[in-house]
């Protein structure tokens, strides 16, 4: 066992050839017949999944030798020099659980992430926005996991992806294909010498061309890939927009900069939800209809918060009245807040402000490809499933699949096997899929729950976040899920 | 092919998939076992002429091997339980190999030189082939229909080159003793000696091709009264999942009859073994002690 895991892999396609294709194509320029250019991998997709997977396979002294592309319709050297400045904060950000941050550690990542943009939280606040019922979660002092007490680490996208950037051009070795857009993809071709007929062919604008032993789908919700497998995605739309935006707020929590807390609050109309970044500074994520959202988008910026500032504090008849002024929000919620008794710790500190063009919307749906794999194709990330955001676990699920893909080509190098068969995916398929699924079926059924306004359902749930609340044990459960520590009882 | 066959008829199912290729003549499977009968005796008895040039081919193993050709690569057909074996005999080698002092290499850069007899359609031969460990591997099989399946499939693979690996229509007594450099770092013999006339002499010229140092690995299926009572009587005659006479439990051979053939001859020493089980959903688990009822691999080392 030793000596094979110790193995070192050579690429599989085996360097002459790959020189013997070179020489070929410049001693034949005008031939038609140009060579195929061959790799072990190609990915499509240069967002966090795709870039996490590259740099995993690079960082592994077992992958380090496959031939790898990176297809990217985006302007990958844009991304990998963004900068903002220290009071400034990108609309995009996601919560990173520990677990996904172990592995960005672990590939070498973490280290070139902006490490003052990313603030990790350790509390989080959610309550029923129809009951008031609550459920506070921080970590009793005997069930914090080993890993740590923070809950999850929020990030921005581009600081993820920008890191990346710069750890895979440290390491070197990936043919980068930005500004490239994937014109459609096809199979291989017979020659004399071999036979390509099911090796994907992506073919980009422009005309280059690129053979790939194993095809890797990370290229969003839209994965052409995906299509190009034949793989459904089935699922639904949700009816519901999610609003971002980058907030100000009065001060740096109630726990000043040591203690930060993730507050959730359900309304009839979706979650909303507003995490803490670095500062005085939150991201707000608040799912809810597409005629509320073109509104919040629509008001001048003292309404927009003044109704931030409400979805947290009043009542959902309040708010659904705001709702259809088209402007006088702050007036509105000046008067109704000072009638309505609160507890101010429970809740956010007030918004004071919104950094300027952070307002933004997209339509929230739910999609699950049919499987991840097919024959010299894998899909990782939202390519295989789209999620409600309420949990925040979009990114780190793409995580975990990236995680488990490396893994596998990993055991099927040093097994010989060829790592774009069907055969050596298929752990991919039976670790991820699964888990995936009842990640998801969660989410879905806690927004589908927390949709209704009035009625039996709503004290039943109050009911069970109180109850959850009292319940030490099935806490831990909740937060180490949320967290990522519990991926072995699903 | 041969795993072996538990109890529940739920497992039974799952390893019919993976018998049929393991057929021999009717007659000779229908008749009931007698435990440690001398036809095995016989058949491990030490070969009168070593490197003699009488066949190890069973013309009716060589014909039910073309028949199954076609599907030897679909990932869900007959040869399933074999891909899914196949990690492990890698695993095995690597053990095999950090076992003893003694390492052998064919290259400069410590590179192995493989021949795998009885190749089939190349589970082993082309994973081995890809291993940059691997300076070259040749691969042979008298199953005409098989090679063929090897050598295309081989040539979907544009990393497997010719120098990579070979495929030689060939048996071991046709196949030309290499000698000195030509010999080769392992010798490998995967679900093969159940399916050979005169075993012991098969295994005699198969060990001609080892190097000094080097390795002669196999794996095959045991012979007692749990797998004659799973794969005969269960499998064949009563719940009739698997098609009567796929198997002709008397050619089994056991471990300890490997032991014992290798033992008395000169030359060979570290015998190892590693007993493994099918569990559905779960694949090939390495379960100590279970090589004397159902699958294991076994292997040797030839003197320095
Ligand atoms: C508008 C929006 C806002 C979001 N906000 C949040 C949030 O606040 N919090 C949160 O947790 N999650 C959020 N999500 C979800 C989160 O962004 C995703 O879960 C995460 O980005 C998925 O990463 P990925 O790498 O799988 O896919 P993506 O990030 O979608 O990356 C796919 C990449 O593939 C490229 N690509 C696609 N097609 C082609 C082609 N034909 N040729 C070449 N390249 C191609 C794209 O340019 C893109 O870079 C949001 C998603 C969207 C769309
Ligand atoms: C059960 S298959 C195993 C194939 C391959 N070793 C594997 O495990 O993937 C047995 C193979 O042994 C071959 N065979 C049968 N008799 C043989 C003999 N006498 N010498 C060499 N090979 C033989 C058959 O043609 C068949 O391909």
């Amino acid at each position: 066992m030793d000596s094979i895991t110790r193995r070192r892999a050579a690429a599989y396609v085996c360097r002459s050839c790959i020189r013997r294709t070179y020489t070929q194509r410049h001693q034949r320029t005008y031939s038609s017949a140009v060579q195929p250019d061959i790799y072990d991998v190609v990915c499509v997709g240069g967002g966090p999944a795709g870039l996490s997977l590259l740099t995993a396979l690079r960082a592994s002294p077992v992958t380090s030798h496959l031939r790898i592309a990176l297809v990217e319709a985006q302007d990958l050297s844009k991304i990998q020099s963004w900068k903002l400045p220290p009071d400034r904060f990108s609309n995009r950000c996601s919560s990173l659980t520990p677990s996904s941050a172990l592995f960005l550690d672990k590939i070498g990542a973490w280290d070139h992430l902006a490490r003052d943009r990313i603030q990790p939280y350790h509390e989080m606040q959610v309550w029923d926005g129809v009951s008031d019922a609550r459920i506070e979660f921080n970590w009793a002092p005997d069930a914090a996991p080993s890993a740590g007490t923070t809950i999850a680490y929020m990030t921005e996208n581009l600081n993820l992806t920008s890191g990346l950037l710069r750890r895979l051009a440290q390491l070197g070795g990936v043919s980068v294909f930005g500004n490239a857009k994937v014109e459609n993809i096809s199979f291989g071709e017979q020659t004399e010498a071999q036979d390509l007929r099911e090796w994907p062919v992506v073919n980009l604008a422009g005309g280059k061309q690129l053979v790939a032993r194993l095809l890797v789908g990370a290229d969003g919700a839209n994965s052409p890939v995906r299509s190009f497998a034949g793989i459904e995605a089935r699922g639904w739309d949700y009816g519901r927009h999610g609003v971002v935006a980058t907030l100000e707020l009065q001060g740096q929590g109630w726990g000043g900069d040591q203690m930060k807390t993730a507050y959730q609050r359900f309304l009839p109309t979706g979650p909303v939800a507003m995490l803490p970044l670095p500062g005085n500074y939150s991201t707000l994520v608040w799912s809810t209809t597409p005629e509320n959202a073109s509104l919040l988008k629509r008001l001048p910026t003292k309404d927009f918060v003044a109704l931030v500032n409400a979805a947290f504090q009043l009542s959902p008849a309040d708010l659904e009245f705001m709702h259809t002024q088209s402007e006088g929000q702050a007036e509105e919620y000046s008067w109704r807040s000072e009638h309505t008794p609160f507890h101010s710790e429970i809740i956010p500190q007030a918004v004071t402000g919104v950094q300027e063009g952070t307002i933004a919307s997209f339509p929230l749906k739910m999609r699950h490809a049919d499987t991840y794999i097919g024959e010299r194709v894998a899909l990782v990330g939202d390519a295989a499933h789209t999620i409600h955001p309420l949990a925040g676990q979009g990114l780190n699920q793409g995580q975990g699949d990236v995680q488990s893909l490396a893994n596998t080509i990993e055991y099927a190098v040093n097994h010989g096997q060829d790592i774009g068969g069907r055969l050596s995916l298929e752990p991919y398929l039976a670790e991820r899929y699964t888990a995936n699924h009842v990640l998801m079926g969660v989410c879905d059924k806690l927004h589908k729950l927390y949709s209704v306004g009035s009625g039996p359902i709503v004290s039943l749930r109050s009911l069970g976040l109180n109850a959850v609340n009292s319940l030490g044990p099935l806490k831990t459960f909740v937060m180490s899920q949320a967290a990522g520590h519990g991926t072995k009882v699903f | 092919m041969r795993s072996s066959l538990r109890h529940t008829p739920a497992l039974l199912r799952h390893a019919r998939a993976a018998r049929p290729s393991c057929r021999v003549p009717l007659a000779a499977a229908v008749q009931s076992p007698t435990l440690g009968a001398p036809a095995l005796a016989l058949a491990l008895a030490p070969a009168s002429t070593r490197a003699s040039s009488s066949s190890s081919v069973n013309p009716s193993e060589i014909s039910h091997f073309n028949a199954l050709a076609a599907t030897w690569w679909d990932p869900h057909g007959s040869s399933r339980i074999l891909h899914l074996m196949n990690p492990l005999r890698h695993d095995f080698i690597g053990t095999c190999r950090a076992s003893s002092p003694t390492v052998t290499s064919s290259t400069p850069a410590g590179q192995l030189r493989y021949l795998d007899v009885g190749c089939g359609g190349g589970i082993f031969a082309e994973s081995a082939a890809r291993l940059p460990s691997t300076a070259s591997v040749t691969a042979i099989d008298p199953s005409p229909g098989v090679l063929a399946v090897a050598r295309s499939h081989a040539a979907r693979d544009p990393g497997l080159t010719a120098e990579k690996l070979e495929y030689i229509s060939a048996t071991i007594e046709t196949l030309p003793p290499g000698g000195g450099n030509k010999d080769f770092d392992v010798v490998t013999l995967f679900e093969v000696v159940e399916h050979v006339d005169n075993p012991a002499a098969f295994l005699d010229r198969c060990g001609e091709f080892v190097k000094p140092g080097g390795w002669l690995v196999m794996s095959t299926i045991a012979r007692t009264w749990t797998s004659w009572f799973t794969t005969n009587l269960m499998a064949e005659d009563i719940l009739g999942v698997v098609p009567k006479g796929t198997h002709d439990w008397r050619k089994y051979i056991n471990e300890d009859e490997l032991r014992a053939h290798f033992r008395g001859k000169s030359g060979w020493s570290s015998p190892r073994v590693m007993g493994v089980v099918y569990f559905p959903g779960l694949g090939w688990k390495e379960v100590r002690g279970s090589e004397k009822i159902g699958n294991y691999f076994f292997a040797v080392q030839k003197n320095a």
